[in-house]
């Protein structure tokens, strides 16, 4: 239904689609119209008033951020009372800014600072008296209200990108400032990337160095699947060094967002020297081992290379939850008839109906709840989170939580086919539907028929319905039902899908490898403990690059083929020269981009060709991945009975959220201790209280934890962390335990 | 000149009348073409010659002779000479000038000054360390001009020998001595990149509401 407006900008010929700012139309087509509060990925602030504009026929300035578009105006980006309205707008924001760049991080890249020298401020005719304020810190954060010009860009990104509406504004008039609801704060710094002057600062990087030294290096992130846009600011690690290190973060704040973990995790990076010793050791164990365990925190490349490896020397190729991953990915192809789901960040934020399934949303992927939220802001979109773990700090991003039963995913889902897939599939599958017992798996589940009669009430007159699966479903014992279930509701309904990878390369490692079930003998662990380990964590046999130090891409959860790039230089050995010394010969491990599977949808394009900028409105990075057809059998099960799960249960699930991984605890800022966390009633339950030391064994492992209360969890579950250790998983995500208190 | 000049009187480089410096035995330049010839003939056959030779042996007896002996004497440097540079503390505190911005750095076109900065107890900035290197440095005094607080100056120590160039500066060397600053004998840099006189006169002041 979108209609284009036509008109015109300082005698320019433009069109938007209808409901598209003046702004939007000026950015579109290169006229520049300045602006200190606009975000492209928010609503329009409207704060700065700097982007007036003036419209013929209508009386005085018209803010161009915030006004549609109207068929046939003529629009005026420049005039002599423009320029003297803008002037004294900066003149204003001027007023009592202490003049301190000197020592402020900002300087070099601060908004007030740009805009104040482009609208020639050089004398002040304003004044007021100054008010005595307080700084702050939250954390991360530290807040100078003296700097702070109140463009509220950080309260709106808080509220409608992260969805933690931490940040408010302290009103005031002239004593205005900025707040913190501390405990609803998920410490993921958006609000810092936001600040146009340095009043939100990174604690950590403040007066570190200053910012025209940095050297910013695009890559990609490397914690979760959503592998963000990112850039690496490095610089040498101090006077007289050669050596570069990692000094922050940045993204392009305009457009994308980014969590705590990408924005502070930077600096896991594994320095080493060549270890001649250690890498003929390395190529004689390969030449002796007859397996590869191997996780998925490796590039596109990399897989390719031990893929390659494999085809030579038929090594297995062991990778838990990718080969999990995989199958669920096949099964759900067998019935949905496309290699991959249809949906990706994308479609969740522009959906306005949402439903999540199996996903710890805020530990698995940050994105996709930034996402959810975006969506449920700028869309009223209805939000439903299925899970068994409230999670409270999503209260403002879910609509509707439906708590089920652990073990009860495979007849949630089925009732949900029931609500929501079309005649033909009713038809194809007759005997499944007529099996289903609704009153059972409400019972079993929990979950109450009204609860699904809501949402089908909601789900009406909604266009783009989105479904989210989660990691909790590829290790579940009815996956594979599971996954065909999926792919009926992706092939017979309206329902875009998003299977979120549970690791950072997941997808890739699923699309690339052939992977095996059974272990072998002897086995090559790469990050991975294994009888000959290669690691990036630096702990192995023979070091291997971190992700921040090498050329390679990885796959995404938008099936995207995105590029990363080396920050800092890695001196030692990498995979490819071990290959190279094999014999599986290759000069650089970038030489395998465009040589990844066409079958899964890859295609030939050189690493060195891969696209990484932006416009004003997207980033353009990498190329998609072709949603190759496949057939397959495509017959469903009928609903099995329903686990039941008593006692004290236990979910391997990250927390903190901004800890996804070893390489995540390795690095300074977001390092933390593991502690099995829970709620009161959870303590209550399980007869244990707050700092006893349990055991319980989880997923073929004995562990040994303290036990913490967190008041952001409810309901009768415990987390159980595992970044600090590499390992992955078959195992279903909850697990029955017992628990033993071992104090002393 | 009644009495004979000493040291300091020479130390005073402002030559005019009066002053410590006069010419000695200055002739008419030569101007048209023969002029010029006729001074090339008496300097070959004339024996021209010995009548500067003569000049040295007169002024020799005159046992009134002001060589500097160099090293031992050193005559001053002009105040805005450029120099090794000097990094100044602040009067009676005696505080480190230098904040940290960084601007001497960036404006460096020999790209050989280098600092690290940290942030301190009382929330401020600190550098900790600051290194010029003098064997890159061409001396143009960008950095004395660019600085915001008078901190790096460009001082008067201009003979430089030393194994490697990495010694030729250290901060601490660079930097002025605490007794000194807070005893107040450092008196204000009147160099390159200083305050201008009048300078006051030349500001514009900002409305104050109180």
């Amino acid at each position: 239904m979108s209609k284009t407006i036509n008109f015109t900008i300082d005698g320019q010929k433009v069109s938007v689609e209808k409901g598209e700012s003046i702004l939007t139309g000026a950015r579109k087509n290169d006229i520049y119209i300045p602006t200190l509060c606009h975000l492209a990925k928010a609503t329009p602030i409207a704060s700065c008033r700097l982007c007036v504009v003036e419209v013929e026929g209508s009386e005085g300035f018209v803010l161009s951020c915030n006004t549609q578009a109207v068929e046939g105006i003529e629009v005026k980006t420049n005039s002599d009372e423009l320029y003297k309205e803008r002037q004294n707008i900066m003149k204003l924001y001027d007023v009592n800014h202490p003049l301190q760049c000197g020592v402020c991080d900002k300087s070099g890249e601060c908004d007030l600072q740009n805009k104040t020298l482009e609208f020639d401020v050089d004398s002040q005719n304003f004044a007021i008296r100054d008010q005595k304020r307080q700084k702050k810190g939250w954390g991360v954060l530290s807040y100078d209200p003296h700097l702070c010009i109140m463009c509220e860009r950080c309260t709106v990104v808080c509220n409608e990108v992260v969805g933690s509406m931490a940040l408010y504004i302290k009103p005031g008039g002239y004593k205005s400032l900025i707040d913190n609801h501390y405990s609803s704060c998920i410490q993921c710094g958006e609000c810092i990337s936001v600040c146009p002057v340095g009043a939100m600062a990174s604690a950590d990087f403040k007066y570190t160095t200053n910012v025209w030294e940095l050297e910013s290096v695009p890559s990609s992130c490397a914690h979760c699947s959503s592998a963000c846009n990112l850039k690496y600011d490095v610089k040498t690690l101090g006077v007289g060094e050669t050596d570069k290190a990692i000094y922050r973060v940045t993204n392009e704040v305009a457009i994308e967002s980014l969590c705590g973990a990408g924005r502070f995790a930077y600096d896991f990076e594994n320095r080493a020297t060549k270890d001649e010793l250690a890498f003929v050791k390395a190529v004689e164990a390969f030449k002796g081992a007859d397996s590869i365990v191997f996780n998925s925190m490796i590039t596109n490349e990399e897989a390719a290379v031990l893929q390659a490896l494999k085809e030579k020397f038929s090594y297995k190729l062991i990778n838990k939850e990718a080969k999990k991953y995989q199958e669920f990915l096949e099964n759900f192809a067998s019935v949905s008839g496309t290699k991959l789901y249809s949906g990706s960040l994308k479609t969740i934020e522009e959906s306005d109906f949402a439903v999540t399934l199996g996903c710890s949303i805020s530990a698995d992927n940050p994105m996709v709840r930034f996402a959810l939220n975006i969506a449920h802001n700028k869309r009223s979109a209805y939000v439903t989170c299925m899970h068994p773990l409230e999670d409270e700090s999503l209260r403002n991003v879910i609509t509707q939580y439906v708590k089920y039963e652990v073990g009860s995913e495979e007849g949630l889902l089925a009732m949900l086919c029931d609500l929501v897939v079309n005649e033909e599939a009713r038809e194809k599958y007759s005997s499944f539907f007529d099996s289903l017992d609704s009153g059972y798996i409400c019972g079993e589940s929990s979950v109450g028929e009204e609860e699904f009669g809501l949402l089908y009430q909601k789900l009406r007159r909604k266009t783009k319905p989105v479904l989210v699966a989660g990691a909790d479903l590829y290790n579940h014992p009815r996956a594979k039902n599971i996954a065909k279930l999926l792919g009926m509701i992706a092939k017979y309904s309206e329902f875009d899908l998003v299977i979120v990878p549970p690791e950072t390369n997941s997808l890739g490692v699923a699309l690339i490898c052939d992977l095996d079930s059974v272990p072998g003998v002897k086995s090559i662990g790469y990050n991975v403990k294994g009888d000959f380990t290669l690691s990036a964590l630096g702990e192995g046999d023979l070091d291997m690059p971190a992700l921040n130090q090498q050329e390679g891409t990885f796959t995404s959860l938008d099936k995207k083929v995105v590029p990363l790039n080396v920050a800092v230089e890695f001196k030692g050995y990498e995979l490819n020269d071990i290959a190279n010394a094999l014999g599986v010969k290759a000069k650089n491990v970038i030489d395998y981009t465009a040589t990844l599977p066409q079958n899964s949808g890859y295609k030939d394009i050189e690493f060195d060709a891969l696209e990484n900028r932006f416009t004003m409105f997207e980033g353009i990075r990498g190329y998609e991945l072709e949603n190759v057809n496949v057939k397959g059998d495509d017959s469903i099960e009928e609903i099995d009975d329903l686990a039941e799960y008593n006692g004290s249960v236990i979910y391997r699930c990250n927390f903190p959220f901004n800890q996804f991984n070893s390489f995540t605890n390795k690095a300074h800022q977001t390092e933390s201790e593991p502690f099995l966390e829970g709620s009161k009633q959870f303590a209550i339950a399980s007869k244990i209280s707050a700092g006893d030391t349990v055991r319980f064994t989880m997923d073929g492992k004995e562990y040994i934890r303290k036990f913490k209360i967190s008041k952001e969890l409810k309901g009768t579950l415990a987390l159980n962390p595992v970044f600090d250790s590499t390992d992955n998983y078959d195992e279903y995500r909850y697990k029955q335990v017992k628990l033993e208190v071992v104090n002393g | 000149m009644s009495k004979l000049p000493s040291l300091e009187d020479f130390k005073d480089r402002n030559v005019v009348e009066g002053s410590a410096y006069y010419d000695v035995d200055q002739r008419e330049a030569p101007t048209t073409g023969m002029e010029k010839f006729k001074q090339v003939v008496n300097r070959t056959f004339r024996f021209e010659l010995f009548i500067g030779l003569w000049v040295v042996l007169r002024e020799m007896i005159k046992f009134d002779i002001h060589t500097v002996s160099y090293p031992a004497e050193k005559l001053p440097i002009g105040p805005r000479y450029r120099a090794v540079h000097e990094m100044q503390r602040l009067w009676e505190s005696g505080t480190e000038r230098c904040i940290g911005c960084g601007l001497c750095e960036k404006i460096c076109i020999s790209d050989c000054i280098r600092m690290d900065t940290r942030i301190d107890e009382n929330s401020r900035k600190e550098v900790t360390e600051y290194t010029i290197n003098l064997g890159r440095c061409i001396f143009c005094g960008y950095c004395a001009e660019v600085c915001p607080e008078l901190a790096i100056v460009h001082g008067g120590r201009y003979e430089n020998v030393s194994e490697q160039r990495a010694h030729y500066t250290d901060f601490n060397d660079m930097l002025t001595p605490m007794d000194m600053a807070i005893s107040g004998k450092v008196a204000e840099y009147p160099g390159f990149g200083a305050v201008t006189p009048h300078e006051d006169e030349r500001i514009k002041t900002t409305p104050l509401a109180y």
